[in-house]
Order: structure tokens, then sequence, then C-alpha cells
């Protein structure tokens, strides 16, 4: 989901940035359990990143703001879980009160030296190309003006706003289709820079700038008479 | 409470017990190994963190080929370390000057360069820094105690793809006789978010 307000960059009225001293990794034991969850079951799960992504931005915005963060991660993950079939409501109401379920052993899970190894290994997001870029470092952008309904990565804040292109990065899994499993769809990723007060307005430092990625699609080549 | 439909439960509040649920239930079915989750929390509390990303800054203050490949190919450079892996397969590192201050922000969810920094602090998770980071960073930089002169770029990195930013912070005045591992230690890791400086 596009318009919601997961996209927060440039709102008002959240407060001084709450910090605390000597933070631990973490808060709660069962926290680093729900990043471990859904670090082990990615392959069973058939997910990626963007679907992920996509699956916390559709909470309604009351409730992704209610949540602390690893409770939003884990309803996602329990709720996933659900939706493909791995556990079932039954199996987890037992658990609950405090019964045990039998033991089925549907699939083969990965353990711990192939989890390490996956971790340290990482993930390709770069796909090769055979198009050749629309735009150059130096060129002059803008973010397109696009409210769609699905995913995107582009935030609401730099859409119609001009920019310049400062790097180029090849082509990269394109997340507004990878999100509903509908391909990869590789496109070309940019980086580009925007002015502060393009983005804010006179108001803000001359100076300022923030760099944004952006894949090809969200971006428009100005037109010469405007 | 009684419910209209018996196939529903409600889900404990107590979400120890709701985790403990599902991790049970999954590893039953053989979706999970409760060894290879605490893999996965060994690797966060033990193996990845910033004072990864320290030692590439403090090497990169004191090898300028180093620091060459650090800014050319971040990924290449942390990997030489031993710093590689998910959320850092695309690292790009970007040094603070006399010019630039950077800053760096996740405002759509909360992007971070793992292998180098291990996981954010909540903070940077925080709906306050994600949302004022990119509109107001200099106040942002004020509540941390960084001050930047009127006529410096304040530069904010948003991570909406999936590069990864590290700071590289300026290097303290009068640090010529430290060795690479006292100068890590002078690292912190706001400075390598940006909304730090190095320690003095």
């Amino acid at each position: 989901m596009t318009n919601s307000v997961h996209d927060m960059g440039g709102m008002h009225g959240f407060g001084p940035i709450p910090r605390e001293d000597n933070e631990p990794i973490f808060h709660e034991e069962w926290e680093g359990r729900v990043l471990g969850l859904m670090m082990t079951t990615g392959a069973h799960l058939k997910s990626n990143i963007d679907n992920t992504r996509s699956q916390s931005e559709m909470l309604p915005p009351a409730t992704y703001l209610s949540l602390a963060y690893y409770e939003r991660w884990f309803l996602r993950l329990e709720r996933v879980c659900k939706q493909k079939g791995l556990v079932s409501e039954r199996d987890l109401a037992a658990l609950w009160a405090g019964h045990d379920i039998p033991e089925t052993l549907e699939a083969e899970p990965i353990g711990p030296d192939d989890m390490r190894r996956i971790f340290a290994k990482g993930r390709s997001y770069t796909r090769q190309l055979d198009a050749s870029p629309l735009f150059a470092v130096g060129d002059t952008v803008r973010a397109k003006n696009i409210n769609p309904k699905g995913h995107t990565r582009l935030p609401r804040y730099a859409r119609g706003k001009v920019g310049v292109v400062t790097a180029e990065h090849g082509g990269q899994i394109f997340p507004d289709t990878n999100a509903t499993f509908s391909g990869e769809g590789p496109e070309r990723l940019y980086t580009v820079r925007f002015r502060a007060t393009d983005l804010w307005g006179s108001d803000a430092n001359t100076k300022d700038t923030v760099c944004i990625d952006l894949w090809e699609p969200y971006l428009e080549t100005i037109r010469a008479d405007r | 409470m009684p419910h209209d439909s018996h196939d529903h439960t409600d889900p404990p509040s107590d979400l120890t017990l709701r985790v403990k649920a599902l991790e049970t239930a999954l590893t039953r079915k053989g979706y999970v190994d409760p060894a290879a989750v605490d893999a996965v929390v060994d690797t966060f509390e033990t193996k990845v963190g910033p004072r990864n990303g320290a030692a590439v800054v403090a090497k990169a203050w004191t090898d300028p080929d180093f620091k060459q490949r650090l800014l050319d190919d971040a990924s290449a450079a942390c990997a030489e370390l031993g710093f590689s892996g998910q959320q850092g397969e695309q690292l790009k590192a970007v040094e603070n000057t006399d010019d630039v201050h950077n800053i760096v922000v996740c405002t759509l969810c909360s992007c971070y360069p793992w292998p180098v920094l291990g996981l954010p602090p909540s903070w940077y998770k925080s709906h306050a820094y994600r949302s004022r980071a990119v509109i107001e960073p200099r106040a942002v930089l004020e509540e941390f105690g960084v001050s930047i002169p009127e006529d410096k770029e304040v530069r904010v990195w948003d991570s909406t793809a999936e590069l990864r930013y590290l700071v590289l912070p300026e290097r303290p005045d009068g640090t010529d006789d430290l060795s690479e591992d006292a100068l890590a230690e002078l690292v912190t890791r706001d400075s390598m978010i940006g909304t730090g400086v190095a320690k003095k």
C-alpha cells in the first residue's frame, strides 16, 4: 500500500527522538526469537523482502502506529505462517492453552550452520539489464507524481520534485512488482539528490540536500519547454 | 470469553507465550530448527554490531588505499575485514568532510547496514526520526548534540532501495599518534549513522 502512514518522511508531530542509553540488542527475549523465526522461515514462506515490507504497510494506519516494532513483525509473521498453511489456528490455540501438538515434520528446516552461511552470504538484488540507461549522472530529473495502490519505494515527499542524478547502480529487483510476486522486473536504480529547498520550500537551508535511491520507472526527464 | 465460532480462540496478550507458541508449532511441523533461531540471535548479539563499523572507519583513517577502496566499493572493502552478509550486500560509504555532513535514515521502514552496525537502535526505527530526519535534519542533529554550521551542507541519505549507507566520520584532531585499535574506540555508532561525531 503506498499512501499510508509508513511513508512518514516529512511528517510533523511525532515529537522528540526517543533515545535510550546502553540499549540492549533485544529488549525482550521474544524479539530475538521473532527475528530468528523470520529469517529461518523465509524459504518455506516463499516470501521476499518487498512483500514483507508491503505486508506491514497494509496494516491500518492506526494499528501500524500503535504496535511496537517487533510486535508488528511478529503479527505479520504469524499471519503469513497461517495464510501459507505452515501452522493452523487450531495448533496455535492448543499451544496457547498449554497443550502440545504432535510432531508431523512436513518439511526440512534450515539448520544453524546453513543459517549462518545464508546470513554471511547475503542476497543479490542486482540484475543484468539489456536496455541502456535512460539517465546519466548529472541529468536533471523529476520524480514522477504517482500514487499507486500497490507497494512502491518512491516516498511521497519526493513525488513531483526535481533533482539531479548523482549515481547509477545498474539493474535491481523492482520492489513494486516483486512485492506482489508478479516478477522481479529489474529496473535501473539511481541515486538522485534533491535540494532541501525544492523538497520543503524556502524555509529549508539552501545548502542542504536529500539523496534518495530511485528506480528508473519513478523518474522522468524534464521537458525542454518547462 | 464465549465466542460465536468454536474455531476461534483469542490469542494470549502475553507476547512471550504467543511467540513461543508459533516457534513450537513451526518446529513440530518441521519448518523451524530452534538451533537456527539461536544462531540468528547469537549473530546479532555477538557477531555483528558497531564495533565492526568502527574497525572499518579506523582502518580508513590510517590507510589511504583502504579508504579509497571503501569509498569505491564499500561492500568489498568491508569484506576484506570479514564484514559482509545480509543487509550489507550493497554497502556505500559516505564521507564527512569540511563541506558536507552526512546523515542516514530510512523513512519507509528501518533499512540499516547489519554487517557493520548490527541491528538499529530503537530511535533509528522511531516514527520521530523517520519523519523528521529528512525535513529538519539540523533540528534532529541538535537533539543529538551535533551542531552543523549554516554554511555547511547537511546531506541526508534516505535508504529507499537495497543500498545500505555507512557514514565515514571525520577523524578527530590530535589523534595522529593513536593506533588503529585506539582510533576505533573513538568511533561511535551514531557517528557512523551521522547523528554523532567521533569522540575526541
